[in-house]
């Protein structure tokens, strides 16, 4: 989850009202965020976000939160903004690209290192969380007083112009060049991977203000002596890039900036005229008894309406008593999909610790079969003297070569992205956990006997998703003198507990992974379901071990009535 | 503990070594016993020292121990003095003012037969000990006393503890003397070796015993056999049955038991069974269909990426369910269908949704049960699944890429936020957590969405234990689950019950069975 460290003094000043840290340690959960660590000598709370609360990436944003919280201010939050008279003209051939863009102007800026940082965690966070790593949306910030509008956002060829690119600024550079060799256009390169043409912003003179989603031209670079700001945001989706400029720009406010609108106008559409930023809220209806019937309580339309006010939206009455209007800030991107929505934001308002838990009693507990047999066979086993394992389902195609068996990328799971060559396939069987965990304690003191009852995983082609699961028993035993009567011992003790030792045969064969004479395949009724045998000696040298090991594995699918949903 | 009303019986062999090592006092080494007592080593330590200690008056341990021993030169000076004591002894006797060094050593050589090595080494130990000075005024070298009684030093003071033993441990030496031990270790005097000591001291209860508590016998016997129960001899016998120190830990066996995990998800499904929930298991190799897309998981949702979850290349795509079901999947996805939602306004892909993976939460078997929902069905619907679930992650302490998932979810009509949190209570109390907390939370599949903590007694902490919500609209519609009917569901991560169980510091131990640790664990 995304982080950020608030300061005590600054949020104090935001919030206009004096804060202790563990008071404030206490109240941030109840809107919503994590606590992650407190400094008391430092006075800083370092706080995680949901990522699905982008508004909360500065402290401005919590602050707004907060003051709702602390009944210092309620509603919905006020912005002012100007209007201003920059334009950008849009070319209908960034369409096929990335159609969306949006911007501002921020005038009088004073930034002191602090609210420096806020911004690029703003932009980091944005970037991310709304822009999907700025394929979605992508912010440029810009020094206004060296750029001059209007602007136009069209397209270019990848090597129709030429500019002096951010971080690269020695020498000039065409777009193809930056995305080949500027560290931002390699990293970025493949949201523009099919894009004949690539999205620029020029400005009246036809300097590049920005190549987005890559980089922005250096001439318009922020330094301390930047005094307003032009703000870019471009993107394929609309709604995101649209909340991008509202989080972003609602800080801006906060922080004592003026805004000022852009005009955004398509070439072919000269008159839609888009302003940005617009702060005019979003709008839901919702229901009275809806909302009381999900969060199991009865309040009245003022009540609901003062919930809501708590956490900075706003509602009113409507001619039906049982509809509100609710108005929803402009940068709030989370709260205006369903009307589930606002009954969360009517909880937080009313607050969760002061719901009263409701237990309502009924229903029949069920057991699920392949959980009964499992426990039954584990009481078996443990009743012989077994100590139980518990191992990955994770294994490595390493392991089945130790044990002597052939990998066939064809018939086994195989792991598209493993982390390690340490899994990248799924235990077929469960004898590769037993015989590690073998390896793993031979210094333990002996003799060991071991078993473990869990699913195994199978290719199976019948299936939807490709594959089974399978319930298996495995037991090894482990000593100076282990061999085939004393597993097999296991094994009857097993099947005569079970009432079924009359139904299993066993089969000798050859099988890589036991010695020959000393091995064979269980048989219960004409149905094969596992194999017994002493452990070859080449594969008990593999695990790095120099003892006699026996073992069994069984199939435990034909024993109860399975049920998978 | 011994018992005092009733008299201890002992071999009276062994109560005369009970009495020796009375007046040992300190720990012995066992084999300088058995010399000592002139009994063989193996018989007084299985007979007398083994009988000792079963009635817990005596107790031996193993230690390894560094141990100094007298070399053969040392013990020449055991009784004559360091090299450098002898020469002085010659050097004051005289009483002389001053001695030619060259003249000394040859006198020395006569009288104490030293060979010249020694003579040097003494003078110089002299020199640094101050007991002497030098000059070369007259151009060539001089001594002369420098202190008239000079006191023992710590090389000297060593050499005296061995007038008793011929070694010691290190341990033993005093600390003030450990420096004096490498000095002389350095003049070759002792050598260094490490040995492994079995001590043998008493314990408090054989130091206090008197023979008032003790009943001596001759001959003891260690079993009531069956013969004798057959014969009737063992009325006679009876008071000469060896004393146990019944306290005292038996001998380690290996014994059958179940995995900690076995038991602590046993107990968990107990909880769910009490409360009138049933088990449902499904597909570990999933479809991201179940896994992401019918959980309203926006398809580049980051949690989706490779580097969080496990995608696999054999099975590589899979069976979607029927066209009806992915067709609203896809309406909710791309606008939200006729679930009331907005949708998240993007192109739905089938290809995406078919991907195999191994399944990130057992939250995707829920969804399974919620697609055999009839109109059939009666409520509530109370299910639980307890599975393993995987993420893409590097181990280490804390982290696994495959772990167990609990997941509890109860179907009914107009369940509120309000029943959730009385479910959480009720489920956490009967785990054991008295207080529990709900706070605002984030799921992408349940609105509204809770984080639950609760308070660990045992580690006097509160502790975050997992998510809970209730299913958003556009992950029930689709399957025919529509309001009034909700879907309240909490889940949480079995290892972390198991870490604060089982006070684990390291995650990894769950899976690795460390068979010491197995045997020995509590649960």
């Amino acid at each position: 989850m995304p982080s950020l460290t608030l300061k005590l003094d600054r949020l104090e000043k935001l919030v206009g009202k004096e804060l202790k840290i563990d008071d404030l340690e206490y109240d941030l959960q109840w809107i919503g965020l994590d606590v992650d660590d407190v400094n008391k000598e430092e006075n800083e709370i370092k706080i995680e976000y949901d990522p699905n609360r982008p508004d909360y990436s500065s402290p401005e944003g919590i602050a707004r939160s907060l003051k709702g919280y602390y009944e210092l201010e309620i509603g919905l939050p006020e912005f002012q903004i100007n209007e201003g008279t920059e334009k950008i003209n849009v070319d209908p051939k960034v369409r096929d690209i990335r159609p969306f863009v949006v911007g501002a102007i921020v005038r009088n800026i004073d930034l002191d290192e602090d609210q420096i940082g806020t911004l690029m965690n703003i932009q980091e966070s944005l970037h991310w969380a709304l822009g999907r790593d700025r394929k979605k949306v992508a912010i440029g910030i810009h020094d206004y007083d060296q750029v001059k509008g209007p602007y136009i956002y069209t397209t270019v060829k990848p090597d129709g112009v030429k500019f002096r690119p951010l971080h690269m600024e020695a020498y000039e550079m065409t777009p193809k060049e930056i995305l080949e060799e500027h560290e931002m256009g390699i990293r970025y390169a493949h949201l523009l991977k099919d894009a004949e043409e690539y999205p620029i912003i020029y400005d009246a003179e036809g300097k590049v203000v920005s190549l987005p989603p890559i980089i922005n031209g250096v001439h318009t670079t922020v330094t301390d002596k930047t005094k307003n700001l032009l703000l870019d945001l471009t993107g394929t989706d609309f709604n995101a890039v649209n909340y991008s400029l509202n989080i972003i720009a609602s800080t801006f406010a906060d922080m004592g900036a003026k805004l000022e609108t852009i005009d955004v106008i398509y070439d072919d559409k000269p008159d839609e005229i888009l302003k940005v930023p617009d702060f005019s809220p979003q709008t839901m209806q919702v229901h009275l008894d809806y909302i009381n019937s999900y969060l199991g309580l009865k309040l009245s339309a003022l009540e609901i309406i003062k919930c809501l006010k708590k956490v900075r939206l706003d509602a009113s009455k409507t001619k039906d008593k049982n509809i509100l209007n609710v108005k929803i800030p402009a940068y709030r991107c989370d709260a205006v999909m369903h009307e589930v929505d606002i009954v969360e934001e009517v909880a937080i308002g009313y607050g969760y610790q002061n719901l009263t838990p409701v237990v309502k009693e009924g229903g029949f507990g069920k057991y699920h079969p392949a959980e009964v047999f499992a426990n039954k066979s584990r009481s078996i086993m443990i009743g012989a003297g077994c100590l139980e394992m518990v191992n990955s389902t994770l294994s490595s195609q390493k392991d089945y070569e130790n044990l002597g068996l052939k990998f066939n990328e064809k018939e086994q799971i195989v792991l598209l992205n493993p982390v390690s060559e340490k899994f990248n396939t799924t235990r077929a069987n469960l004898l590769i956990g037993l015989m590690k965990n073998l390896a793993f304690n031979r210094s333990a003191e002996k003799p060991f006997r071991l078993f473990e009852v869990g699913d195994i995983l199978l290719i199976d082609k019948n299936r939807d998703v490709g594959a089974r699961r399978e319930l298996h028993l495995s037991a090894i035993t482990l000593s100076e003198s282990s061999d085939f009567s004393e597993i097999k011992s296991l094994l009857d003790h097993y099947f005569r507990t079970l009432g079924l030792l009359d139904k299993i045969d066993i089969k000798p064969i050859s099988h890589p992974t036991f010695v020959e004479g000393r091995t064979g395949e269980i048989y219960y009724g004409k149905k094969k379901i596992g194999q017994i045998g002493e452990i070859y000696p080449q594969v008990i040298l593999n695990f790095g071990l120099n003892y006699p090991i026996a073992a069994f594995e069984i199939n435990l699918m034909p024993f109860f009535k399975d049920h998978e949903e | 503990m011994v018992c005092i009303n009733q008299k201890i019986t002992i071999k009276t062999e062994h109560y005369q070594i009970l009495q020796k090592l009375k007046k040992i006092k300190k720990p012995v080494e066992a084999r300088e016993l058995s010399e000592k007592l002139k009994i063989p080593y193996e018989k007084l330590m299985s007979g007398a020292i083994f009988s000792l200690e079963q009635i817990g008056l005596a107790k031996f341990q193993e230690e390894e121990l560094e141990v100094i021993t007298l070399t053969k030169e040392a013990k020449n000076y055991l009784d004559s003095g360091l090299p450098e004591r002898q020469i002085y002894d010659v050097l004051a006797k005289n009483d002389r003012k001053e001695v030619k060094l060259l003249d000394f050593s040859k006198e020395i050589e006569e009288q104490l037969n030293f060979p010249k090595r020694l003579f040097f080494v003494g003078i110089s130990k002299m020199k640094k000990n101050k007991w002497i000075m030098s000059s070369k005024a007259m151009g060539y070298e001089q001594i002369f006393i420098n202190n008239e009684s000079p006191e023992k030093t710590e090389e000297e003071q060593v050499l005296d503890l061995f007038k008793d033993s011929n070694s010691y441990s290190l341990l033993e030496i005093p600390k003030k003397l450990q420096q004096a031990v490498n000095s002389i270790y350095n003049r070759k005097l002792v050598t260094k070796d490490k040995k492994i000591l079995r001590l043998v001291e008493l314990t408090p209860n054989g130091k206090k015993i008197t023979e008032k508590e003790l009943q001596l016998i001759d001959e003891e016997i260690n079993l009531i056999s069956s013969e004798m129960l057959k014969d009737g001899s063992w009325k006679e016998k009876l008071p000469n049955l060896k004393s146990y120190e019944v306290n005292a830990l038996g001998p380690n066996m290996a014994a059958g038991k179940y995995h900690p995990l076995t038991v602590i998800i046993n107990e968990v499904r107990e909880v769910f069974h009490s409360m009138g929930f049933e088990e449902i298991k499904g597909p570990i190799v999933e479809e991201a269909f179940f896994n992401f897309d019918c959980l309203y998981q926006p398809q580049d949702h980051p949690a989706r990426e490779m580097q969080d979850t496990f995608y696999l290349k054999n099975p590589a795509e899979g069976k979607l369910p029927k066209k009806k079901v992915v067709e609203i999947i896809k309406k909710t996805h791309e606008n939200g269908g006729n679930t009331g939602s907005t949708g998240w306004g993007y192109e739905w892909s089938e290809e995406i949704a078919k991907k195999i993976l191994l399944r990130t939460h057992t939250t995707a078997t829920t969804i399974r049960r919620l697609s055999h929902i009839t109109k059939k069905s009666k409520f509530p619907m109370k299910v639980f699944c307890v599975d393993r679930v995987f993420r893409n992650e590097s181990e280490d302490r804390t982290h696994l890429a495959q772990f167990m998932q609990i997941d509890g979810i109860v179907i009914g009509e107009n369940l509120s936020l309000s029943d959730l949190i009385g479910q959480l209570v009720e489920f956490y109390k009967r785990m054991g957590f008295e207080k529990v907390v709900t706070r605002p939370g984030f799921f992408p599949y349940t609105e509204p969405s809770m984080e639950v903590s609760v308070y660990s007694k045992k580690l006097g902490a509160w502790l975050e234990m997992g998510g809970s919500g209730i299913f958003r609209p556009e992950v029930t519609y689709a399957w025919g689950v529509k309001d009034p009917v909700r879907v309240l569901a909490w889940g949480l991560g079995l290892e972390r019950l198991a870490q604060i169980k089982l006070k684990l510091g390291d995650i990894r131990d769950l899976y690795q069975s460390p068979i010491k640790w197995l045997r020995e664990v509590s649960y």
